[in-house]
């Protein structure tokens, strides 16, 4: 049952009318992005480009045209980010900022969130939705998925996710390796997610470079996902697995020489941005030099020498980006004393940690966690599949808010993707169950704050503030409930995913389902 | 019902015939006696008498589990039994030393069962020094007894038990035919008394298993069934030496019997439509009562599975297509099933270590338009049933054993947890190995002040 589902049920009704207007509206929007409309009763307006101004939070958002050239479109083609101007009214809000509206108002204008509250005027034009019973929240956010590089179906040909051809593979970036039609990603938007980030797999110490997805769909390359301006993670691995693959092969085969992986990646790329440095000051020496007229060559050839940049090593480069903070560390790490020596680690070298993956034992070290300000990112309840792994508890998470650490739900699964918010409910429960005070705002930072801010897109997302991405989901339940569903959702604005009526498939999905060849089932047609 | 019960107690004894078991008393199946088995878990052995303590609970609302529930109700408990169930009237012959819980407010149901588990046969996934759950490379592992690898003090036994599962089918996995199937109640104590029933199932899996062909799998299948009838029948043929090779070990071929005279069921793993069919097509003509284990696509045919009474024992998350055989995978899978009257049983599958999300996985099928009834049936009788145990289990009902659970409130909603959990007919320790190391990570300042 969706909320047009009741409503159209119940004809006569005010909400009929709001229906179809409703229906309406929503196709124009996503039609918008695809082509003429005006066959189908939209409003044609004149094409309005995105505003070219930084401050447009829809600028970098996954959303703006892709395609190519502007010019060679026609004038009756709608501008694919013209979305109307949606209140949702009367819902419960909860807006992991701190505040929760027990009834109220959010409003959704040029792609942002305008206006969050008790009650808000609705503008000329907005299309009001009474989420009456509902629960509205942000977008939810996985700091780790896989999705697109461990497609479904499980085809061989579809295991992009780890280059296991040597334990380190910097180089690597899961974005060339991304399938933007795995069928699990329009599941997940089902869920409620939004925003995810796609990281290498975990059999090297250094996987290579992570990038984060705006889960739109329609997206034909991994560059129409892309959340625009989000920074680049860095996939590392400890414990298992990089000496399992490796053990009998190249190595690592244990835990010290994981170790010393790490180690011997990072002190070169000390020195390759040392010799980078060193180029660049001789560089600029030289510049120098010739503008005040000496010649190179008076110089003697060492300057010379030194005047030909060092040779470009891409995997040197993206540790080079981790050193200078521009790439965030995306770690792997079950055990407390890995991490805590991971930690140690970093610090050698001057870089920050920004989130613990899996973690399940994050609990013991969470006082550790807090003052490094690494995130964990840890499920609610998986154990015990290795020995890393035999000492997790339900109460992870839980603990580690408790001790003023930063708290993820992750998922690490196209299945439990969809529901991270019952993941995150259970870990709350677990908690209180346990005499910890959690409350509901905590928990769902858990699955949207937080996560944000370990993917450095916290002041765009990740929260229901004005001026924020709108990035928003309808729920039928409190979204702790095992029996809620994610109703509508909202990237950006747009309304991208309603339980019911408008459930976007994957091109790989088509044709093998009931009424595809014969009927005219649903979500067939874009 | 009263008939029912004796035609399951007819057909249990046959059972225990059948399987020419040894030292099992009268209706105490559960003895931990597990004939031909190497090492019978170790401890004491119970017989499920309804002799001993009576204890009442009393006031909660009942969830009996075949979907009547019962407001205020009291259920009485005499060892480890159930005996009575009913209403406050039941308070009035009450023996006067009997205990009693006032569980008003609080729900009860019967305890969770787990399906085609693992518990007991791997304590942690990746290290195979710590699992015993898949016997040989051959397709053919019938004589893989699980009840003879089940660790009793496994940590896991607790984990799930404190959260509500109570009995867990444990099955072999690998193969065709992995091999049989044992019953286990999760009364782990500190004595490492598991009571065990061996054998209640043959385990099996349908799909690309025989040189990834679905064709060569279901050939392979149906040459095995005929020469365990043609190795029953001339035995000393085969001994003399007169008869062609058999499809498989004639210990394998004799751990079949039992399933050939469907006095245990075949459990089968199969997920896509046609591997489905084939199991349906393969029961009605070979006669044997089956099962469907994971079934992601029965949805496609419940029409037949009603038809041919076929239970369904499903994960209702199941929703990806990862394979072709999965292409129809689908969030209302259970309700479709249930609709058209197919026994839906809801399960974590394969597994051991949360188990005791089945209820989370209920809460899902519900939300995807199961009947709430039909929900705590399917994590109770329809299990208990589908491996033919319904005379002792799957219900809180008079005569049947005491796995029951009480709850603070909706066992499905993620907000509530098992309060109190019996096991026949014993409150059990609230206390895992989880539970621990929670406790003792609670106090962090403690630790720094102590370590560094």
């Amino acid at each position: 049952m969706t909320l047009l589902g009741r409503r159209a049920a119940a004809p006569g009704t005010r909400g009929r009318g709001w229906t179809e207007s409703w229906r309406r509206v929503a196709l124009c929007g996503i039609l918008g992005t695809l082509g003429p409309v005006g066959a189908l009763g939209c409003r044609g307006k004149a094409s309005t480009p995105p505003a070219g101004a930084s401050s447009d939070p829809v600028r970098g958002s996954g959303l703006s045209p892709t395609g190519g050239d502007t010019k060679t479109k026609k004038s009756t083609v709608d501008d694919p980010r013209e979305v109307p101007v949606i209140l949702l009214r009367g819902g419960r809000v909860m807006t992991a900022a701190g505040e929760i509206f027990e009834t109220g108002d959010v409003l959704l204008k040029d792609g942002a969130i305008a206006a969050v509250g008790g009650s808000i005027e609705a503008p000329a034009g907005a299309t009001v939705l009474d989420v009456a019973g509902k629960t509205i929240t942000p977008g939810i956010i996985d700091t780790h998925s896989h999705m697109g590089v461990y497609s479904s179906p499980g085809f061989r040909a579809h295991s992009d996710g780890n280059e296991a051809v040597a334990p380190n593979t910097a180089y690597a970036r899961s974005v060339d390796g991304y399938w933007p039609q795995d069928p699990q990603l329009e599941r997940a938007r089902a869920g409620g997610v939004t925003t995810a980030q796609i990281l290498p797999g975990s059999a090297n110490l250094i996987g290579g470079r992570s990038f984060v997805v705006r889960l739109i769909p329609w997206a034909r390359s991994a560059e129409d996902a892309r959340f625009e301006g989000a920074p680049e993670g860095l996939k590392m691995a400890c414990g298992e697995n990089p000496k399992r693959v490796y053990g009998e092969k190249s190595g690592p085969q244990t835990r010290m020489g994981n170790v010393h992986g790490y180690r011997d990646a990072f002190q070169k790329a000390v020195e390759y941005r040392r010799s980078w440095a060193k180029y660049e000051k001789a560089k600029k020496k030289a510049d120098a030099d010739r503008k005040k007229g000496i010649s190179p060559s008076s110089g003697g050839g060492k300057e010379e020498a030194s005047a030909d940049p060092p040779a470009r090593d891409f995997g040197l480069e993206t540790l080079v980006k981790v050193l200078d903070g521009e790439i965030l560390v995306h770690n792997h790490c079950y055990r407390a004393d890995e991490m805590s020596l991971m930690l140690d680690l970093a610090a050698t070298y001057g870089f920050k940690i920004r989130s613990f993956h899996h973690a399940v034992e994050a609990y013991k070290i969470a006082d550790r966690l807090a003052e490094a300000d690494t995130a964990a990112s840890v499920w609610a309840d998986w154990w015990g599949f290795k020995a890393e792994a035999f000492d997790g508890i339900r109460e992870n998470a839980a603990l580690l808010e408790a001790a003023g650490a930063r708290a993820i739900i992750h998922s690490d699964s196209a299945i439990g993707i969809q529901r991270l918010n019952q993941e995150a409910g259970k870990a709350m429960y677990a908690g209180r169950s346990a005499g910890l005070e959690i409350s509901e705002n905590q928990a769902l930072r858990w699955i949207t704050y937080n996560p944000a801010w370990a993917l450095g897109v916290e002041e765009r997302t990740g929260t229901l503030e004005v001026g924020k991405l709108a990035d928003v989901v309808v729920w039928s339940h409190s979204p702790f409930s095992v029996y809620a569903a994610a109703e509508q959702v909202y990237i950006a604005g747009e309304l991208v995913y309603e339980r019911g009526s408008h459930e976007p498939r994957s091109d790989f999905e088509l044709g093998f389902r009931e009424g595809d060849i014969g009927g005219d089932a649903e979500g067939v047609a874009p | 019902m009263s008939s029912l019960r004796d035609r399951a107690r007819h057909r249990r004894r046959d059972l225990l015939r059948g399987l020419g078991c040894v030292g099992l008393v009268g209706l105490a199946g559960l003895t931990g006696a597990a004939p031909a088995a190497a090492a019978p878990p170790a401890g004491r052995r119970r017989s499920a008498s309804a002799t001993g303590p009576t204890l009442a609970l009393i006031g909660a609302e009942i969830h009996v589990g075949d979907g009547t529930v019962i407001k205020d109700g009291t259920v009485i408990l005499r060892g480890e039994r159930i005996t009575a169930v009913g209403d406050a009237s039941l308070l009035g012959s009450l023996a006067a030393d009997a205990s009693r819980v006032d569980l008003k407010g609080k729900l009860l149901t019967p305890g969770l069962i787990a399906a085609d588990s693992h518990l007991g046969l791997v304590e942690i996934g990746m290290e195979p020094g710590t699992r015993d759950d898949s016997g040989g490379e051959g397709p053919i592992r019938a004589s893989y007894d699980a009840a003879s690898a089940i660790r009793a003090r496994s940590s896991l036994i607790q984990v799930q038990a404190i959260e509500g599962v109570t009995s867990a089918a444990v099955a072999p996995s690998g193969g065709l035919l992995s091999g049989q199937v044992a019953w286990v109640d999760l009364a782990h104590g500190d004595d490492g008394a598991l009571p065990t029933r061996p054998r209640i199932a043959v385990g099996g899996s349908l799909g690309q298993v025989i040189d990834g062909s679905r064709a060569a799998t279901l050939a392979q299948l149906r040459r095995v069934i005929d020469d365990a009838r043609l190795y029953r029948k001339q035995r000393g043929a085969h001994e003399r030496r007169q008869l062609r090779d058999l499809a498989a070990h004639p210990r394998d071929l004799e751990a079949l019997f039992p399933a050939l005279d469907r006095k245990v069921p075949l459990t089968l793993r199969a997920q896509g439509e046609s591997d489905i069919v084939a199991a349906l097509e393969l029961a009605r003509e070979e006669k044997l009562r089956i099962v469907i284990i994971g079934g992601t696509e029965a949805w496609r045919v419940r029409e037949r599975l009603a038809e041919a009474s076929v239970p369904v024992i499903l994960q209702p998350s199941e929703n990806l297509p990862g394979s072709l055989d999965r292409l129809g995978a689908r969030l209302d899978n259970a309700a479709l099933l249930d609709a058209a009257g197919v026994e839906v049983g809801i399960a974590v599958l394969g597994e051991a270590h949360n188990l005791r999300n089945a209820t989370q996985e209920a809460g899902i099928a519900v939300a995807n338009g199961l009947p709430y009834e039909r929900a705590i049936t399917g994590m109770s009788l329809t299990i208990a049933r589908a491996y033919g145990l319904e005379a002792d289990y799957g219900t809180i009902s008079a005569g049947k054993i005491a796995n029951l659970v009480t709850w603070g409130g909706d066992p499905l909603e993620l907000e509530h947890f098992a309060v109190q959990v019996y096991v026949r007919g014993a409150a059990i320790p609230m206390v895992s190995r989880q539970t621990l190391l929670r406790e003792r990570y609670r106090d962090l300042e403690a630790i720094r002040r102590r370590g560094r």
